[in-house]
């Protein structure tokens, strides 16, 4: 079962290696450091350069991203520092380019032993690691933290690991949560055994996930905020305040076990701070007084940054996208030609100029993003056929629109109400006008658009979202947008906007579920022809595969980007 | 004039007979008053200027300030160009919307980031913020007129509810009560029995500005009032037993329309600056309408590539402002030189 | 006396009350806020969702997670942050108080000083060219948004020119006093001096008023009659007797500002005090902050009120019964 697993993520790999090449290059061609451009293809670890070692590495962000606690943060933000943090049995390889995607024992001293049809996995704990509070690692902790996943109600509990045994139970009540059956150690073996009530090819990545990190036994069993948990990885936060900063200093007790798992740092120190705006971020990075921003920087600064300080921007294709969703249970989009003549007139080109233009997004036509495991080039909607989405044919939008007889009706457009987000929205807003709707446009607060646009009691027709992987599998996007099971009507989670729900859709997704247990190849050209089937109902319009940029200092060295967790802050160097 | 005395010749004959009213003082005071003046001149020309927004955008600048022009071009020099230009050195980072041309027919003052005429904005969204500024000013001046008067003439349980609520407006800080109110009402729209108010609708923000300012014209009419009430005459007229609604239009309501009226013009730039301000932390005006306000946010995303588009706008709130804080002071000493608007938002 | 200030403190009291359940039924009231969902992730399923849910007390009724929130924040003094759990309210806004009386009090030096000499210099020039020249300085400062006036401060003195004159300006921020006084005022200066531009122009011109009148007043003209000089008679006694509305207007803009008022002038300038946590707090729809925020502004307000209320109480008796 791993090893099919292994090799599935390495298919993948190879894949999207060939096809990301040309993305690639403008990161490469933007940076005269060279290590950049040699980490990011080089395979496997570098050795420690002791020389690099020390300094405090400054970060800054606008706004921090909420509780410390990692089986309970659910953001980007802290998943990146997570990595030279915490560690789960598994975790992601610490690596510059498709490599990170590769799935690694890190606690564990193997990768598991599996057995019983694919649903029993063992493992064996490595010796000697100590938490940074200066206990020792036991399999009791192990169990304590898979317990904790349901005891803490983490945002993944019922997605990710609602097929560990037991598992019902907990997320019913999740005090009393055991996982009798489920997780369980053995001390004097050093081994912990984890059962699933059925087998699960993507089940190595969630353990390689934060949410399945180890922390101590007696963590406390609910979030714990600000107050942060005893680390095993090289880092532990010294203080952290969600106003004004989080200060993370190494870990002492931290000994090197396997340089591909979990690598020692190089600065001594990380200092993120909080509360600027994004301009000063900006101007922070530019004058040296930080080392990296977070947040993107904003549309007027592009330009200088990409023209004065080209060796200290770092361009990387991320496997998300940017699409809207159409509601399909309700006018006018719950006619299909209404929803294709939207496909046709949307200007990708024109998202992506909002975007910050063509190095920092491309058109999008699939759901599942170039690079991606099961990712097929094929577009329905471009002008003049082709593979790939080339230029919006409005003309034929404007033609399918008088044939569905659903012009005239009345569109609100749900969008979030920062720059870029509104931009697109106001942009679509003066499409579907032009296209002979009745268009408004609702821009919403970041935090409640994206709850909002999800129940069906707010009735919206289309909205502006985005989906970004939590691991790399085609089921990620797929199942987890477009089943049955994800559409909740009236809950503020249901993750399938659309409402989409196709029996014939969702045969096809176990099919391939089942598929990727044995052989990953077929099932990944399975994923292919979903997506394709999903788009020739039109249920989304995907915009755009958007692009990061990392802004760095002039001081900052040995920039590494990992495509599952992005830069690896920890291996960065300030002298 | 002539005109207008053969309209109402009986009128003319009886003005003439009286002595000059305290009206027509205070209008022989304001003309006499030359920066009064200035700023109604100034008042005029913006109101003017914004009155002719559909006349620059069709026949000036041909072009539609509400549609996107992502991928339009424009005439710049002589050259067709780009509406927006995607960087093309070093890592080609980003896209610059044209600047300004200075030519009235290809975008004088430049584009936006959608690609839009940026001066036709200008004089669409100026007509919002004086639509938004003057209807909720009118708006808190005759709610607060009717509520202070109210109060302090009724007295009693009912000037103690009124009074209260009205501490409670006035204790919840201005920008926290309007934000909160937005942030619901643009989410759902107002549904009020069987009035409802869509969430893009400009009378959201008009309402709201309303609302909130209500205390500050209401407290010190009720003051007025209270010392009125105890007038001999009023207490006269009341002890005759001549009806409550007659003494309000003949001897309160008089009293007190000065007062109210000086408001008008001091609320209307209170009322303009509240809108920008909410406006710019986009819970005001909802796309695709455009205020002043809007353009500065708009704006602020360009503001290191293409400051004039945050500029000017500004520069437009603060003459309209300024120039009715002018007109505004002239018509207080003309009319009512104690009253006082609460100083400073 | 003693009775007005009682009854004062109990409707105090009482607008305070109605103010926590005005925010309270607001926040409820707007669709897609339940911060359960936000927490919860973004794809939970329903189980987890009804687990957050429960954890927060959202389950509850109305009224009863209505009081339990005022206990936590009141007396138990430990309500905890919906967005980033396990940061309380209370050391949150006892934080960013220095931060807020930093800028407002050097802004009110200021614009005290500036209001006091342009309003007086202003009515002692009556008639002259340089009064009204003065006063449309200072309608000007009344006039200007306060954000926009902030942004492109910081659009000069960080990009346009600060290669040139201002390269002595730090970038937008805030340092403690007690850590480096220069910096402190350093990274206050342009902050002090936007907010104070906004407000000198509003005393200025009540003060000049005052003044005018003042000098038309029978005590001025008797001093003036005994052969005082202009400059005593104006500082002496117009001014002194002018400044009696201009510190009650004070009070009450002080206790604003204090509260949160400069919302826009900290969020601008990146300053971490009151009125930043006031905002993030209504972008990040956490209520438990907006909901101290909200009540420690109107407690400045109400407070502010009441001194002045009761100020007039003392120098004017017939106020007590108004």
């Amino acid at each position: 079962m791993s090893r099919s697993t292994r090799r599935g993520a390495f298919a993948a790999a190879t894949v999207a290696l060939a096809l990301t090449t040309a993305a690639c290059s403008s990161s490469d061609s933007g940076s005269s450091d060279p290590t950049t451009s040699s980490s990011s293809t080089t395979a496997g670890s570098v050795a420690f350069q002791p020389q690099h070692k020390g300094g405090t590495l400054k970060l800054v962000a606008h706004a921090a991203a909420g509780s410390l606690d990692p089986q309970v943060n659910y953001t980007l933000q802290y998943w990146q520092l997570y990595q030279s943090m915490y560690d789960g049995l598994l975790s992601f390889k610490k690596v510059g380019g498709q490599e990170s995607f590769t799935v690694v024992p890190d606690l564990a001293a193997a990768m598991p032993k599996v057995t019983n049809g694919g649903k029993t996995y063992t493992f064996t704990l490595r010796k000697g690691i100590t938490f940074s509070n200066g206990k020792a690692l036991t399999t009791d902790d192990v169990v304590a933290s898979f317990q904790r996943i349901f005891k803490v109600s983490s945002p993944t509990a019922g997605t990710f690991y609602n097929g560990i045994v037991g598992a019902t139970a907990c997320l019913k009540t999740p005090a009393s949560c055991t996982l009798k059956g489920g997780v369980t150690g053995d001390a004097t073996a050093n081994t912990v055994t984890i059962n699933l009530t059925a087998p699960d090819s993507e089940f190595p990545y969630k353990l390689a996930v934060p949410h399945a990190s180890i922390v101590p036994k007696d963590s406390p069993t609910k979030d714990a905020g600000t107050k942060p948990l005893p680390t095993t990885g090289p880092y532990m936060a010294a203080s952290y305040d969600p106003n004004r900063e989080l200060k993370l200093v190494r870990n002492p007790h931290f000994k090197e076990w396997s340089r591909e798992a979990e690598p020692q740092g190089y600065p001594d120190q990380i200092d993120y701070t909080f509360g600027q705006t994004v301009e000063s971020e900006v101007t922070a990075v530019e004058n040296g007084e930080a080392d990296w921003m977070f947040d993107p920087p904003p549309a007027d600064r592009l330009n200088e940054i990409g023209t004065k300080y080209t060796s200290q921007a770092h361009v990387n294709p991320l496997t998300a996208f940017w699409y809207a969703t159409l509601n399909v249970n309700s006018a006018p989009f719950n006619n299909k030609l209404a929803r294709q003549a939207i496909n046709y007139a949307v200007d990708r080109s024109a998202v992506v100029r909002l975007y910050g233009g063509t190095n920092l997004a491309s058109p999008a036509c699939t759901i599942l993003p170039p690079g991606f495991p099961g990712h097929v080039d094929s577009c329905d909607y471009t002008k003049g056929g082709g593979k790939t989405w080339t230029a919006a044919d409005l003309a034929k939008a404007k033609a399918l629109v008088k044939k569905s007889g659903t012009a005239g009706q009345a569109v609100g457009i749900v969008v979030q109400d920062d720059d870029v987000n509104k931009s697109i929205g106001q942009y679509l807003q003066s499409l579907l006008t032009q296209l002979g709707y009745k268009a408004t446009l609702k821009p919403l607060s970041a935090n409640i658009q994206f709850t909002y646009i999800q129940n069906t009691k707010n009735k919206v027709q289309l909205a502006l979202t985005s989906w970004y992987q939590d691991y790399p599998a085609a089921s990620d996007f797929l199942n987890v947008l477009f089943s049955c099971a994800a559409f909740h009507p009236g809950s503020d989670s249901s993750i399938n906007i659309s409402g989409f729900c196709d029996k014939g859709t969702d045969a096809k997704m176990q099919t391939a579920l089942k598929t990727a247990q044995t052989d990953p190849t077929a099932a990944n050209k399975q994923w292919g022809a979903i997506d394709q089937s999903i788009m020739q109902q039109s249920p989304v319009v995907p915009l755009i595969n958007p692009k990061i940029i990392d802004f760095t200092s002039k001081r900052l060295g040995n920039y590494q980007f990992s495509k599952q967790f992005y830069m690896l802050v920890g291996q960065t160097w300030v002298k | 004039m002539g005109q207008v005395s053969t309209a109402a010749p009986e009128l003319a004959t009886v003005e003439a007979r009286r002595p000059p009213g305290p009206w027509r003082t205070a209008g022989a005071d304001l003309l006499h008053n030359r920066s009064a003046l200035a700023a109604a001149v100034v008042l005029f020309l913006v109101v003017l200027a914004t009155l002719c927004a559909p006349l620059y955008a069709h026949h000036v600048a041909h072009t539609d300030p509400f549609q996107s022009h992502v991928s339009g071009s424009t005439v710049a020099d002589g050259k067709t160009v780009p509406v927006l230009t995607p960087s093309s050195t070093g890592l080609g980072l980003g896209v610059t919307p044209i600047g300004p041309t200075w030519d009235p027919a290809h975008y004088f003052l430049g584009a936006d980031n959608q690609g839009r005429d940026v001066m036709a904005r200008l004089l669409y969204g100026g007509r919002t913020s004086l639509f938004i500024g003057f209807t909720a000013a009118l708006l808190t001046c005759a709610l607060g007129t009717v509520v202070g008067v109210v109060a302090g003439y009724a007295g009693g349980v009912v000037d103690a509810v009124i009074s209260r609520v009205l501490d409670v407006i006035w204790a919840f800080p201005v920008y926290l009560l309007a934000i909160c109110l937005s942030v619901v009402l643009l989410t759902d729209g107002l549904h009020l029995g069987p009035l409802t108010v869509e969430a893009g609708s400009l009378w959201l923000p008009v309402a709201i500005i309303a609302a909130i300012y209500v205390p500050y014209i209401a407290r010190p009419l009720r003051g007025q009032v209270l010392v009125l009430r105890n007038k001999e005459y009023i207490q006269a007229a009341i002890g005759s037993g001549a009806p409550t609604v007659r003494i309000l239009r003949r001897e309160v309501l008089p009293n007190v329309l000065p007062t109210a009226i000086v408001f008008v013009p001091l609320m209307t730039a209170l009322a303009m600056l509240t809108e920008s301000a909410l406006s710019f932390l986009s819970v005001g005006v909802q796309p695709p309408d455009a205020s002043w306000g809007t353009i500065i946010e708009d704006g602020l995303g360009l503001l290191y590539t293409r400051p004039a588009v945050t500029i000017a706008p500004g520069l437009l709130i603060a003459l309209t402002t300024a120039a009715l804080n002018v007109l505004g002071d002239g018509v207080r000493d003309a009319l009512d030189p104690g009253a006082r608007l609460r100083g400073g938002v | 006396m003693l009775r007005f200030i009682v009854k004062r403190f109990a409707s105090a009291l009482l607008v305070m009350f109605a103010i926590s359940v005005l925010v309270f039924l607001i926040f409820f009231a707007t669709p897609g806020v339940d911060p359960a969902a936000r927490i919860a992730g973004r794809n939970a399923d329903p189980a987890t969702l009804a687990q957050v849910r429960h954890s927060f007390g959202l389950d509850r009724p109305m009224p009863i997670r209505y009081l339990l929130m005022m206990r936590h924040l009141l007396i138990d003094r430990d309500l905890e942050s919906f967005v980033n759990r396990g940061s309380r309210v209370i050391p949150q806004i006892v934080q960013a108080t220095p931060v807020t009386l930093s800028l407002v009090i050097g802004a009110a030096l200021i614009w005290m000083a500036a209001g006091i000499i342009m309003g007086t210099a202003a009515a002692a020039l009556r008639g002259k060219a340089a009064d009204p020249l003065i006063m449309l300085v200072g309608v000007v400062g009344v006039s200007l948004p306060a954000y926009w006036l902030g942004e492109v401060v910081n659009l000069i003195t960080q990009k346009q020119l600060h290669s040139s004159v201002f390269s002595w300006v730090p970038p937008p921020g805030y340092v403690d006093l007690s850590h480096d006084p220069g910096q402190w005022a350093l990274h206050l200066l342009f902050p002090w001096l936007t907010l104070a531009l906004l407000y000198a122009g509003i005393y200025a011109r009540l003060l000049r008023g005052e003044v005018v009148t003042a000098l038309n007043e029978d005590y001025v003209r008797t001093a003036r009659a005994k052969g005082l000089s202009e400059r005593r008679i104006l500082i002496r006694h117009a001014l002194r007797c002018s400044l009696i509305p201009i510190v009650s207007l004070f009070g009450l803009d002080f206790g604003a500002l204090v509260g949160g008022a400069a919302l826009l002038t900290e969020v601008v300038f990146g300053l971490p005090g009151i009125g930043k946590l006031t905002f993030d707090a209504l972008q990040n729809l956490d209520l438990p902050v907006i909901m101290g925020t909200v009540l420690y502004a109107a407690f400045f307000v109400v407070l502010a009120n009441a001194l002045v209320d009761i100020l007039y109480a003392r120098l004017d008796p017939r106020a007590r019964h108004a």
